[in-house]
């Protein structure tokens, strides 16, 4: 990270995008063809030099996600049913609960995973969806980082959502102790599959064309 | 290079939907989804209601639900306290479809696991968790939103009917909640949970009696309870006596419908539970429903004896009874710190013999009439044997004056009076005292000497010699017996008697006469000649009667002679005699009794020298000379005779109507029947002379 920094900074003037060396790139098996060509003859995908409408989809899977993240938040993840009690908690709700029982590693797992990394997703996609149009205080490279973490890290969201998979399939004792997923496991993970689309959907190469325009 | 500004013109002339990513159809969607969701959701969300509660012991909001019928109606939303803190309320949100029926009417309760001996209810929510159940009946009639729990199921479930009446607690029967009313052994109700009735004095508890066998109530039912065992011993031997082994256990109540012909009852009615099954059959006779006025007494005494229970009296007819009994301790009402006896009673007015239907009210002042006359309450000996109590109203003449003392809160208060108890134990020991006292030893010895000088007088010569003396007195009185002038008499008597009997055949031949005389047919002319003349014959022989009277009475006069004084006195004499032998001192005794018995010797050898047996000769002789001049008067009747017969001559027949019978035929005859009774007198006393000479002397 810190090399690529270092020569994003240092090679800031001369850096050159590849529209502007009359080439483009495949999505999909990454070959490069000349500007123009229109289908990549060795996958047969569609080649545009820049997504078309991507930033409409980005925004519009974010939205999706957030709306499917409001209830995951407000109801039920697990539904927990012992032989003289059934217990329902939220997300943040069962986090706070084993931090008060002494579980504070746990929890803090726990609230990485299902509050900390999601929203700090939601964040990140729409600080770069906004950034391509204007230009933000970080650098291009130091952008590209980020939507880097942010698509790697993404993933790791679906702890919380195969914690209650797994909970629920293995304890389901009858009547003496049950777990079962609640609506908002549903929800969460719904909306970190729209997240991950959404940062799938943006076009890391719109970050770089506002060194295009820097030329311009 | 040169392509890209021709790219951003085409661009900006093409349309908005070739513009807009079809993506943006999934948050569109989404949005129109969570909407449609949430308005559904809204839209059919019931109506809220609010229900207050004691406690919300296991209520969980958003956990709890509403049950009717163990079917889920609704959930507690929220749980807060109202604003004063005094009550739960529990926020429910109700189905919209049950709304409507959730009206005026409508019931809450909690449902809580509990274990009774009847058995167990609501095991359900051990694991589930209480929950709420609401009652309500099938008529929609709009939403009320504030309602106020119960703090128990009540005894109506869901879907049952039946009477709803309320039960007192009488005497030691017990109430508890759940307990079965039985009927021949089949449980046709169920009493709800007991709560202190009025002002604490008693147990009541509602109960329900399900549909049909409410039919079997009315006001002739009793109660009474079942539960436990009864153990009696009696003359008739032990007894053991239990209904049945449930009941034994969880208790129960029966009831029997003691009069026939009672009236239906409607619900809330009240009912007493007697203790046991003769006490109920006994109350039919003796118990009322009225009202009941309820007075208390403050007894300086603290005396034990005195029950809930015990009989309160008036004029010796009960006229209530005691309810409770404490301890009452007051320096400023009484002025000292003694603990007194304060006594709660209730007086039922109909039985001081006020109208039916008095109320508690004009009973108060009735009494206070009474005690402003004299009126008194004091405790009275109920039971010699147990010791047991009762209170008395009594009439005290010169109490001091007092008046019932009206409290502002409880009772009105009855002046008391002293005391009546009688203490057995105190009497018994009071009889085995005196008995204790008395100088039985002293009267021992008293007659230890009595006996000792009795003995030594018996011994004395002189008492020996007293039965000799007495054998020389009967041998002389046998001699006056035996001598000759008395062994005379009854010759005497016997001339006496023929001279006598010679007289009766005398005017036996005058009667003759008369008859001969055909005096009656004679008669019966005369008497048609003159009525004068008659008067004439009746003055005529007005002599004859008297002339028999003076015979009988001198008759009479041979009768009354002296011997009967000469006795008499004899007889005087002898008790005299035998007075002087049992007056005496004891030690005088043989002397006294020697000079009487010298003295009677005396007498009689006076007696024999005086000549009274020569007299008593001569008095009868001169009795024959009377007899011989009644015969000579007799020898007069012929010519008197003859005269009738002239003066019958003259009379005519006025008589005629005359019959045998008389006036004349009367008066002889009634003069016949002197004479023979006089000759009869003689002769029944000469008889008694010759079969017992010696009564003469006795007396006898």
């Amino acid at each position: 990270m810190q090399l690529v920094d270092m020569e994003l900074t240092r090679s800031a003037g001369n850096v050159i995008t590849a529209r502007e060396a009359g080439l483009v790139a495949c999505r999909r098996c990454t070959r490069v063809w000349p500007m123009g060509t229109a289908k990549c003859a060795r996958c047969g995908s569609k080649l545009h030099p820049r997504a078309p409408k991507s930033l409409q989809r980005v925004w519009a899977l974010w939205v999706a996600g957030l709306m499917f993240y409001i209830p995951a938040n407000l109801y039920p993840m697990l539904q927990t049913r012992t032989l003289f009690e059934a217990k329902e908690s939220t997300i943040v709700g069962g986090a706070i609960e084993l931090a008060q029982s002494g579980a504070i590693g746990i929890a803090i797992v726990i609230l990485a995973a299902s509050v900390l990394i999601p929203v700090g997703k939601f964040m990140a996609i729409a600080f770069l969806a906004l950034s391509v149009r204007r230009r933000g205080l970080l650098t291009p490279g130091q952008r590209h980082a980020l939507y880097e973490i942010v698509e790697y890290v993404g993933r790791w969201s679906m702890v919380d959502v195969f914690v209650v998979a797994i909970l629920s399939s293995l304890v389901q004792l009858s009547v003496v102790a049950s777990i079962n997923p609640g609506p908002a496991s549903l929800t969460f993970a719904i909306s970190v599959v729209f997240t991950m689309l959404s940062a799938q959907s943006l076009d890391s190469r719109l970050i770089w064309d506002e060194i295009e325009h820097l030329k311009d | 290079m040169s392509s890209p500004p021709d790219i951003q013109i085409t661009s900006a002339r093409r349309s908005i939907m070739e513009r807009l990513s079809i993506v943006w159809l999934i948050p569109v969607t989404t949005l129109l989804i969570a909407l449609g969701v949430a308005w559904q959701s809204y839209s059919d969300r019931g109506p809220l209601i609010q229900i207050s509660f004691e406690s919300a012991s296991g209520i969980k909001a958003g956990e709890t639900v509403l049950r009717y019928r163990d079917v889920n109606v609704g959930i507690v939303e929220e749980v807060g306290f109202s604003p004063l803190l005094q009550e739960v309320y529990v926020s429910v949100r109700l189905d919209k479809t049950i709304a409507p029926f959730v009206d005026d009417d409508a019931e809450f309760w909690v449902v809580r696991p509990v274990v009774t001996a009847q058995g167990v209810s609501g095991l359900g929510t051990v694991l589930s968790g209480v929950f709420i159940e609401g009652l309500w009946d099938k008529t929609p009639s709009g939403l009320v939103t504030n309602h106020v729990g119960l703090a128990n199921a009540p005894l109506l479930k869901v879907g049952e009917t039946g009477l709803q009446v309320v039960m007192r607690a009488q005497g030691s029967a017990v109430l508890s909640e759940g307990t079965p009313i039985l009927f021949k052994g089949i449980k046709v109700g169920q009493l709800g949970r007991p709560r202190l009735g009025g002002n604490g004095a008693e147990a009541v508890a509602d109960a329900i009696i399900y549909a049909p066998h409410d039919q079997l109530i009315s006001s002739s039912t009793r109660f009474w309870d079942i539960s436990g065992f009864s153990f009696k011993i009696g003359s008739g031997g032990a007894e053991l006596g239990f209904s049945s082994l449930a009941s034994l256990i969880s208790g129960g109540i029966t009831f029997e419908n003691i009069l026939s012909g009672g009236e239906r009852i409607s619900d809330g009615a009240q009912f007493d539970i007697y203790p046991d099954e003769a006490a109920a059959r006994a109350s039919i006779f003796s118990d009322s429903s009225g009202p009941t006025l309820e007075l208390a007494v403050v007894f300086d005494e603290n005396v034990s004896g005195l029950s809930a229970g015990s009989f309160v009296e008036y004029t010796g007819v009960r006229i209530g009874e005691v309810t409770s009994l404490r301890g009452i301790y007051d320096e400023a009402q009484f002025g000292d710190s003694r603990v007194r006896l304060l006594v709660s009673m209730e007086i039922r007015p109909e039985r001081l013999g006020l109208a039916e239907g008095t109320t508690p009210a004009a009973a108060l002042a009735f009494i206070t009439d009474r005690v402003a006359e004299g009126l008194r309450a004091r405790l009275a000996t109920s039971s010699i044997l147990t010791g047991g109590l009762k209170v008395e109203l009594v009439q005290v003449d010169d109490a001091p004056p007092a008046a019932v003392v009206v409290p502002a809160e409880g009772m009105p208060i009855l002046p008391s009076t002293a005391n009546n108890i009688q203490d057995v134990a105190a009497t018994a020991q009071g009889v085995l005292q005196r008995l204790n006292d008395l100088p039985i030893e002293e009267l021992l010895g008293s007659a230890i000497v009595f006996l000792d000088n009795a003995s030594e007088l018996v011994a004395s010569s002189d008492v020996q010699s007293v039965p000799g003396e007495i054998v020389g007195l009967i041998a002389d009185a046998r001699g006056v017996i035996g001598s000759d002038d008395v062994q005379k008499l009854p010759a005497n008597l016997n001339a006496l008697l023929a001279e006598l009997q010679g007289t009766t055949g005398d005017l036996r031949r005058i009667l003759d006469q008369i008859e001969q005389a055909d005096t009656v047919s004679r008669l019966l002319a005369a008497i048609d000649a003159a009525s004068t003349a008659s008067k004439d014959v009746g003055e005529a022989f007005t002599g004859v009667p008297e002339l028999m009277d003076q015979l009988s009475a001198l008759t009479r006069t041979a009768s009354a002679l002296p011997l009967e004084k000469l006795v008499t006195d004899i007889t005087a004499i002898v008790n005299t005699a035998n007075d002087l032998l049992a007056s005496e001192g004891a030690k005088a005794l043989p002397e006294v009794l020697a000079s009487a018995l010298a003295e009677v010797d005396a007498v009689l050898a006076e007696l024999r020298a005086g000549g009274v047996v020569e007299n008593a000769n001569r008095t009868f002789a001169s009795t024959a000379d009377a007899a011989d001049a009644v015969a000579a008067a007799t020898e007069d009747l012929p010519a008197l005779v003859a005269r009738i017969e002239a003066l019958i001559d003259q009379a005519s027949t006025t008589l005629a109507d005359f019959s045998g019978s008389s006036e004349i035929n009367r008066d002889v005859r009634s003069a016949l029947r002197e004479i023979q009774a006089a000759a009869s007198a003689v002769t029944s006393l000469s008889r008694a002379l010759e079969r017992r000479p010696n009564s003469l002397i006795l007396g006898r």
